[in-house]
């Protein structure tokens, strides 16, 4: 489903060389995949460009077969609207919205009409265990409850891939256990494909698909 | 419509930055639509000045009135002036034909002369139409002027009336005896002895120093002008017809010449120019403020949602969805600073208005006026527009900046 192809990226990083450096890996449908290591490993990096916010140096990004990392940034963008779905480590909610407007906003910025969108975010949030907190804006919602709405938006649009960056790294282990529980459930359950950058045992020990990253290098690859 | 939405929802999330900003928007529309009400007012009174003061809504004139030197004589003179006016009198759209003759010459108490430029009117239409009772008013309350009245519909009575600086200068009062003297339409010096009914002042102290008005009747004699008459002017029953009347007129009197109003009416036009010029640059300075303080609040909008327009990017909106958010704040600052102004302007103009101020005299002028600014729906209109474009444009560059950041940047922005 996601193949990544002798992927390099490097950077300056504090004067050092940085970035991911002929990375290969391919993610299945229906796959909990976590990307782990240490942090400057290129977890985020690989991500990013998984995710086609950045464009590789070289290499290729294919999903479903489809070379994607060398479209001009309108299709990219369009792509990511319609079939990605992303998770940040610090939420990133708009703050000026409501939990529902959050869930409402791929949706909506998709053109689907308002009765449909609507009850898709709804039902979203209620996945996430979030039917009473819809009309709730970010700063009312603690932060386990905002990645919730995080993930409820970015599987609102019901995408092929959803790519979740840190998701537990702003959250204690109280919320962070329960959060990977979710999305585990929810790649069960809906057959839908997340590739997840975490160096968070809990996160890795939940992964069907784990591949280890240091200094840009992918050094091991485990299926489980 | 989810745009416009967080636009709205964007603009709320600063509220004390955003009333700054509508206070600008709304200065800029109080003080543009101000002046245009003020203008409006000083437009106003100076084309009635103008119409009522003996130009009427349109002046037919010999075809060479106005070439070269405009003699204050019959010399150039509609030959057979009341014929026309009586002709033009049976025209549906003419409402009332004022015939008139100027003329110059010197006037006399005996021991002095003073030069002056006469106008003779018909005394019991001139009333009707042009301000001369106002004039009037005025001059009664100058020394010598207690008395005043108009001039006697008896064609063997021979008065005038002087304008206040040419009374003063002869120290005649009402009810003094001058000596008109002038040249007959032949070239010929003759005079007349009037007697004053009344001082006018015209509210311009060259028209008051040099300015007299007598009958018809007294003008013909002295003059021997016979039918002859130097110009026509006609009052419309439409004066907003004006322009297409003057065209039409014109085409039934092709040995004559049908001039508008505001053709002939020179003071006008300059102070008009003048106020263009004047409130042209101002609002042009305002404009530029309200670029300016707006530009300013949307970039540093843009700077605070870095990471949040790297977000929204990351989530499939297109480059150009993003310069379309900042241009519907920009509109929403408009449209509410607009409506806020508009509501301003309403009620400062009214209270302003109630206030009855008094006005200093204009330039080369010798009396003031009250204040007393117009409603105009035009001049709001064309503001709130013009703010409204201004405000588009001052959203362009943050909505440049926005759509040009690197998502993997923004998303790093702290």
């Amino acid at each position: 489903m996601l193949e990544l192809h002798q992927l390099t990226r490097a950077y300056e990083l504090g004067g050092e060389r940085a970035g991911v450096f002929g990375v290969s890996l391919t993610v299945p449908k229906g796959c909990l995949a976590v990307l782990a290591g240490p942090s400057g490993s290129g977890k985020t990096t690989l991500l990013q460009l998984a995710g086609l916010l950045d464009t590789p140096d070289a290499g290729e990004v294919r999903l479903d077969g489809q070379v994607v990392s060398s479209l001009p940034e309108r299709a990219r963008c369009d792509l990511r609207l319609r079939r990605l779905g992303f998770v940040f480590q610090a939420f990133n909610l708009v703050p000026v919205l409501s939990a529902l407007e959050n869930a409402l906003l791929p949706l909506q910025l998709q053109g689907l009409p308002g009765d449909e969108a609507r009850h898709r975010a709804e039902a979203a949030l209620a996945r996430v265990g979030l039917a009473d907190r819809m009309h709730h804006r970010p700063g009312q919602l603690s932060g386990g409850q905002q990645q919730r709405v995080a993930i409820a938006r970015a599987l609102a649009p019901d995408p092929l891939l959803v790519l979740a960056d840190e998701p537990t790294a702003s959250l204690d282990h109280a919320h962070g256990g329960p959060l990977m529980d979710l999305l585990a459930e929810l790649t069960a359950e809906r057959g839908a494909t997340f590739l997840v950058a975490s160096h968070d045992p809990a996160v890795i020990a939940r992964a069907d698909r784990v591949f280890r990253l240091a200094d840009g290098k992918l050094i091991e690859e485990e299926h489980r | 419509m989810i745009l416009p939405r967080l636009a709205l929802r964007n603009l709320l999330r600063q509220r004390r930055r955003t009333a700054l900003t509508l206070m600008v928007v709304v200065a800029g529309f109080l003080a543009l639509s101000l002046a245009g009400g003020f203008m409006a007012q000083t437009f106003q009174g100076l084309s009635d000045a103008a119409i009522r003061g003996g130009l009427g809504h349109l002046q037919v004139l010999p075809p060479d009135a106005l070439e070269g030197d405009e003699a204050q004589s019959l010399e150039k003179a509609l030959p057979d002036g009341e014929a026309l006016a009586a002709q033009l009198r049976r025209d549906p759209a003419v409402a009332e034909v004022l015939p008139r003759i100027q003329f110059m010459g010197l006037l006399s108490n005996g021991p002095k002369s003073v030069a002056f430029l006469g106008t003779a009117v018909d005394p019991v239409l001139e009333p009707r139409h042009m301000a001369s009772a106002e004039a009037l008013k005025d001059g009664a309350r100058a020394p010598g002027g207690a008395g005043s009245r108009w001039l006697s519909a008896d064609p063997a009575a021979r008065e005038v009336i002087l304008g206040v600086g040419l009374a003063r200068a002869l120290g005649a009062s009402v009810g003094s005896s001058l000596t008109l003297m002038s040249t007959t339409r032949d070239g010929a010096l003759n005079a007349a002895d009037v007697e004053v009914a009344g001082l006018q002042d015209l509210g311009l102290r060259e028209l008051n120093d040099r300015l007299l008005t007598v009958s018809l009747a007294t003008a013909g004699q002295l003059l021997e002008a016979g039918p002859a008459r130097s110009r026509l002017s006609l009052v419309l029953k439409r004066p907003g017809d004006t322009a297409r009347e003057q065209a039409r007129i014109q085409a039934l009197l092709p040995g004559a010449s049908v001039k508008p109003w505001f053709e002939l009416a020179s003071f006008y036009r300059q102070v008009k120019l003048l106020y263009f010029a004047i409130f042209g640059f101002m609002g042009l300075v305002l404009f530029l403020v309200v670029l300016l303080a707006t530009a300013n609040t949307l970039l540093m909008s843009v700077m605070e949602r870095v990471r949040e327009f790297g977000v929204l990017r990351a989530m499939g909106l297109q480059p150009g969805q993003l310069m379309a958010l900042l241009q519907w704040e920009g509109a929403f600052l408009g449209l509410l600073g607009s409506a806020l102004g508009l509501a301003a302007t309403l009620l400062l103009r009214a209270g302003l208005n109630a206030l009855h101020l008094q006005m200093p005299a204009p330039p080369g002028t010798s009396h003031g006026y009250e204040l007393n600014i117009h409603f105009v729906p035009l001049v709001y209109l064309v503001v709130a527009v013009g703010l409204q474009a201004t405000l588009q444009v001052s959203a362009l560059v943050p909505g440049l900046k926005a759509a040009r950041l690197r998502i993997v940047e923004a998303l790093r922005h702290v």
